[in-house]
């Protein structure tokens, strides 16, 4: 079953230089994927996140998630759509400095009014499941990278939405932490049965996931699925990106170890 | 394109992002060029402003420059910070660090020329405006509009020297922040809240002790607590922002059933990052907005006081002397001459007090007589006094024992003469002015005052009578040099221990112009020591907004993703803003209340004048100011957020 529908949306930018940056897009995500969207710079993987976020509006074309459509809603059921359906994994974090950790990962349920019972105990079974428990009481600047967005994590999780949307998660992390954070998105996602889009440009964190898409200048380009190893699907990855083209930087030189 | 026309571009292409500090700088240089024009005004050296001195006008003068200039500095430091991203940028691309300081030099140069053009051109436009507002308040018949250069070379010396120093000072100072992040903008900011319990008690304890000594001072004890009490009032004012308020935050903050509710937790951490971040400035604002508000206050009380003078001195002169005063005859024959000279119309009354023992009380009494009185009430224009044999009236002191005096009736007896009498009135307006008769003063019929013919029983202590001269002179304010060295005779006396002289003179036009002359003084240097002040308070909390609004504006796009609704921004924007606005100033607002229970301790006293009306006007068009200035600056704010 599709949580996630867009159906031939097309964004463009007006100003004083058009810009199409998402032409006619369709595809599918099934509840429980995990899933990657690769493509050069410009591809448009960041607008096509932005209006899967409901902050910005295809300009045709719509978009289902769980039977809603976004576009039918007023700014505040906007508002309350994203605090109750999406989780937000950013590339630099985003976590706010003045809270605490484990006060970052309740703010969307305090945003929410839940009682506090509840998010304590969220907050308990979160914390255990994603390694954080010794750091619940420090502030951000005092927390590694790799601990920054597991905190982040957790924040997208807290809510139970029905989609996890993360912006590049692991852009800002060395190797060691990139690796971490991933497995641990793909546990969440087995465990949990968790619905994820990733946008990443990293080949690796990709390999990592059940499908990956490509766009390329706003179009669909290819996807192709994972098999048994993650070795192979690195290798067919990196293939397809070849094919893509882009620019050199695009690709990575990085390979597994 | 050369340097200076890179300096040029950046300040025409970008002038939104200069326009808080071209307001800024545009505002000192219009106020300083107002007064300026005000103090070389060629009136001011024939005395137009009564005895306001020179001197206290240049004082305000350099009040006001020392605090222009630290203005400026702040608010250029504000701006510099805000544009430390696009420093960067420029050292990224290999500007060295002086050819930075002479790009900070020449933009400063720039829009403190233009502001300074600005600010005299405004200024001489509305400087007719202000001395219109000058002359009505000083009662003066005119003031014209002149053209000098003086002013125009005052303020200009003054503020290009000022941007001169200010943009090398400021450029110097800036800190030698590390280039990469300057360019990334720092990840996270330095989020502390570290305070100490014992000085957290120390800010409440110390202001709270502060208040109680105000409303404990009495007229005695004013000298030694006026010194103490506003050192406490700081010292707890610093200690309650460093470390009561943060103290007070983090105690909300463990109680997570409070404090884990809906927008609460975000609006109380930013509270105390704000507060910690900014405690210094929010005790400088404090300071200056009770400065502000005590000149405000001081103001409304003078400004009423010399309304009410009028009503409270009816007579224009008084000359009180002992039944054997020697020098009666000689001295009131001087002062007829006198005002026959200046060719003032007068009337003199004579009136012979004698003083009795009330039986009702066993207190002294001044007895005056019926005819003696009429002839005065005569002059004034009041209703006549008729009294019946055995019949007396009270003479009021003010208008407050004229409401208790009304109802009252009593039964005594002068016991010296025996002579019974029934006080079931008192005259309804004021005949003397305070303190010139004794508060215990009636008025008798004539037949009752012939029968007073022993003198007062304690003769030998006190006078039993005297003699009193009113002047009543309808235009008393012209009369205030007349009797100048009766005036400085008693004056002096008055310094001494123990009065001496055996009479006494009271010249109402004198006083008053004394009084004109404090109160002019006073509204000039007050009125823009206020206006710069308060402007300046509510720009420093504008300007730390200013350069914290990218971090800000960062923080509401991730909750905006996150599902903050626009209504909880708007909520949550006004919960950051409000304690920065009104904390400071409620504060200050409290510090100026009770510092008025002093001054009120100390005018009743004194000029027996209540201040509570006017205080609370003038501090409900305070209040009324801060709330639109808050409303403007949120407006502001949330239109920036969001853009």
């Amino acid at each position: 079953m599709a949580i996630l529908q867009i159906n031939e949306v097309t964004k463009v930018y007006e100003g004083k230089v058009t810009h199409r940056a998402l032409n006619q897009l369709s595809f599918e995500v099934e509840k429980g994927e995990f899933l990657a969207i690769m493509g050069p710079s410009g591809s448009g993987k960041t607008t096509l996140l932005n209006i899967i976020s409901t902050i910005d509006h295809p300009t045709s074309g719509e978009i289902i998630l769980e039977k809603i459509k976004p576009q039918n809603l007023n700014k505040t059921e906007l508002a309350y759509f994203r605090r109750r359906q999406l989780g937000f994994v950013f590339q630099d974090f985003n976590l706010l400095p003045m809270l605490t950790v484990e006060e970052n990962i309740v703010l969307p349920l305090t945003l929410d009014n839940q009682p506090l019972q509840v998010m304590e105990k969220r907050l308990a079974v979160l914390a255990e499941q994603l390694g954080i428990e010794s750091i619940l009481e420090k502030r951000p600047n005092e927390i590694s990278g790799g601990q920054a967005q597991r905190t982040a994590i957790a924040r997208a999780l807290i809510h139970q939405p029905s989609i996890i949307l993360a912006d590049e998660p692991t852009g800002n992390l060395d190797s060691h932490a990139s690796r971490e954070v991933l497995e641990l998105l793909s546990k969440i996602n087995k465990e949990r049965q968790a619905t994820i889009v990733m946008v990443t440009h990293d080949p690796i964190a990709a390999s990592y996931c059940d499908r990956v898409l490509f766009i390329k200048d706003g179009e669909f380009f290819n996807e192709i699925y994972s098999d048994d190893r993650r070795q192979t699907f690195f290798q067919r990855i990196l293939n397809v990106l070849s094919l893509l083209g882009g620019q050199v930087g695009d690709l990575s030189t990085i390979r597994l170890p | 394109m050369t340097f200076q026309q890179f300096a040029y571009r950046n300040v025409f292409r970008n002038f939104r992002v200069y326009a808080a500090f071209f307001m800024a700088s545009f505002f000192s240089v219009f106020v300083f060029f107002i007064y300026s024009m005000l103090m070389f005004h060629p009136a001011s050296e024939k005395g137009f402003l009564g005895n306001v001195s020179l001197l206290g006008m240049l004082v305000a003068e350099v009040i006001l420059m020392l605090f222009s200039w630290f203005f400026i500095f702040y608010s250029m430091k504000a701006f510099l910070e805000a544009r430390s991203k696009e420093f960067a940028i420029l050292l990224h691309l290999g500007m060295e660090k002086k050819q930075l300081s002479k790009l900070v030099f020449l933009e400063t140069m720039l829009i403190g020329t233009i502001s300074s053009i600005f600010g005299i051109a405004f200024g001489y436009a509305f400087s007719k405006f202000f001395f219109m507002i000058v002359r009505e308040i000083l009662y003066l018949d005119e003031l014209p509009l002149y053209f000098s250069w003086e002013p125009f070379v005052l303020t200009l010396t003054v503020f290009i020297s000022a941007f001169v120093v200010i943009s090398f000072i400021s450029v110097l100072m800036t800190r030698e922040a590390k280039l990469i992040d300057l360019l990334k903008g720092q990840q996270y900011i330095n989020v502390s809240s570290g305070y100490s319990k014992i000085r957290a008690f120390l800010g409440i304890f110390l202001i709270g002790f502060g208040y109680i000594l105000a409303i404990i001072t009495t007229f005695m004890t004013l000298p030694i607590l006026l010194l103490i009490i506003p050192i406490i009032s700081t010292i707890g004012t610093y200690f309650l922002f460093t470390d009561t308020i943060l103290a007070f935050i983090e105690r909300i903050k463990k109680r997570k059933k409070v404090y884990w509710r809906k927008t609460r937790m975000l609006s109380l951490a930013e509270q105390g990052h704000i507060m910690y971040s900014n405690r210094k400035m929010f005790v400088v604002v404090t300071l200056v907005s009770t400065l502000a508000f005590l000149c405000v206050g001081v103001l409304s009380a003078l400004s009423s006081y010399t309304s009410q003078y009028d009503k409270l001195n009816p007579l224009g002169i008084i000359y009180k002397g002992n039944v054997d005063n020697p020098y009666e005859v000689a001295h009131i024959s001087s002062l007829i001459y006198e005002l026959e000279e200046a060719g003032l119309s007068y009337n003199l009354t004579r009136f012979v007090v004698k003083r009795q023992t009330s039986t009702h009380t066993s207190n002294s009494v001044e007895v005056f007589s019926a005819t003696d009185i009429n002839q005065l009430l005569f002059s004034y224009g009041y209703s006549m006094v008729r009294l019946e044999q055995g019949e007396a009236m009270f003479i009021a002191y003010s208008d407050d024992s004229i409401k208790e005096l009304e109802n009252t009736t009593v039964r005594t007896t002068l016991k010296e003469n025996n002579v019974d009498l029934v006080i079931n009135s008192v005259y309804p307006k004021l005949i003397f002015p305070d303190a010139i008769i004794s508060r215990n003063a009636i008025i008798v019929s004539d037949e009752d005052f012939e029968r007073i013919t022993k003198p007062f029983e304690l003769a030998d202590i006190v006078m039993p009578s005297y003699h009193l001269y009113a002047f009543d002179i309808a235009n008393w304010a012209e009369a205030a040099n007349i009797g100048l060295e009766l005036h400085y005779a008693v004056a002096e006396a008055y310094l001494k221990d123990s009065y001496t002289l055996p009479f006494y003179f009271e010249n109402a036009g004198l006083n008053y112009s004394y009084i004109l002359a404090a109160y002019s003084l006073f509204t000039l240097v007050g009125l823009l020591v206020v206006a710069v002040f308060l402007l300046a308070a509510g720009s420093f909390i504008y300007f730390k907004l200013y350069t914290s609004l990218e971090r800000e504006k960062k923080q509401f796009d991730v909750l905006k993703r996150m599902g903050l609704t626009d209504s909880e921004q708007k909520n949550l924007i006004t919960r950051y803003l409000f304690p920065q606005f009104f904390l400071p100033w409620g504060l200050a607002l409290v510090h100026s209340i009770f510092a008025f229970l002093v001054l009120q301790a100390i005018l009743k006293n004194v000029m027996n004048v209540s201040l509570g009306k006017e205080i609370v006007l003038a501090f409900t068009f305070i209040v009324m100011i801060q709330v639109i200035y808050f409303y403007l600056i949120r407006w502001r704010y949330i239109a920036h957020v969001r853009s």
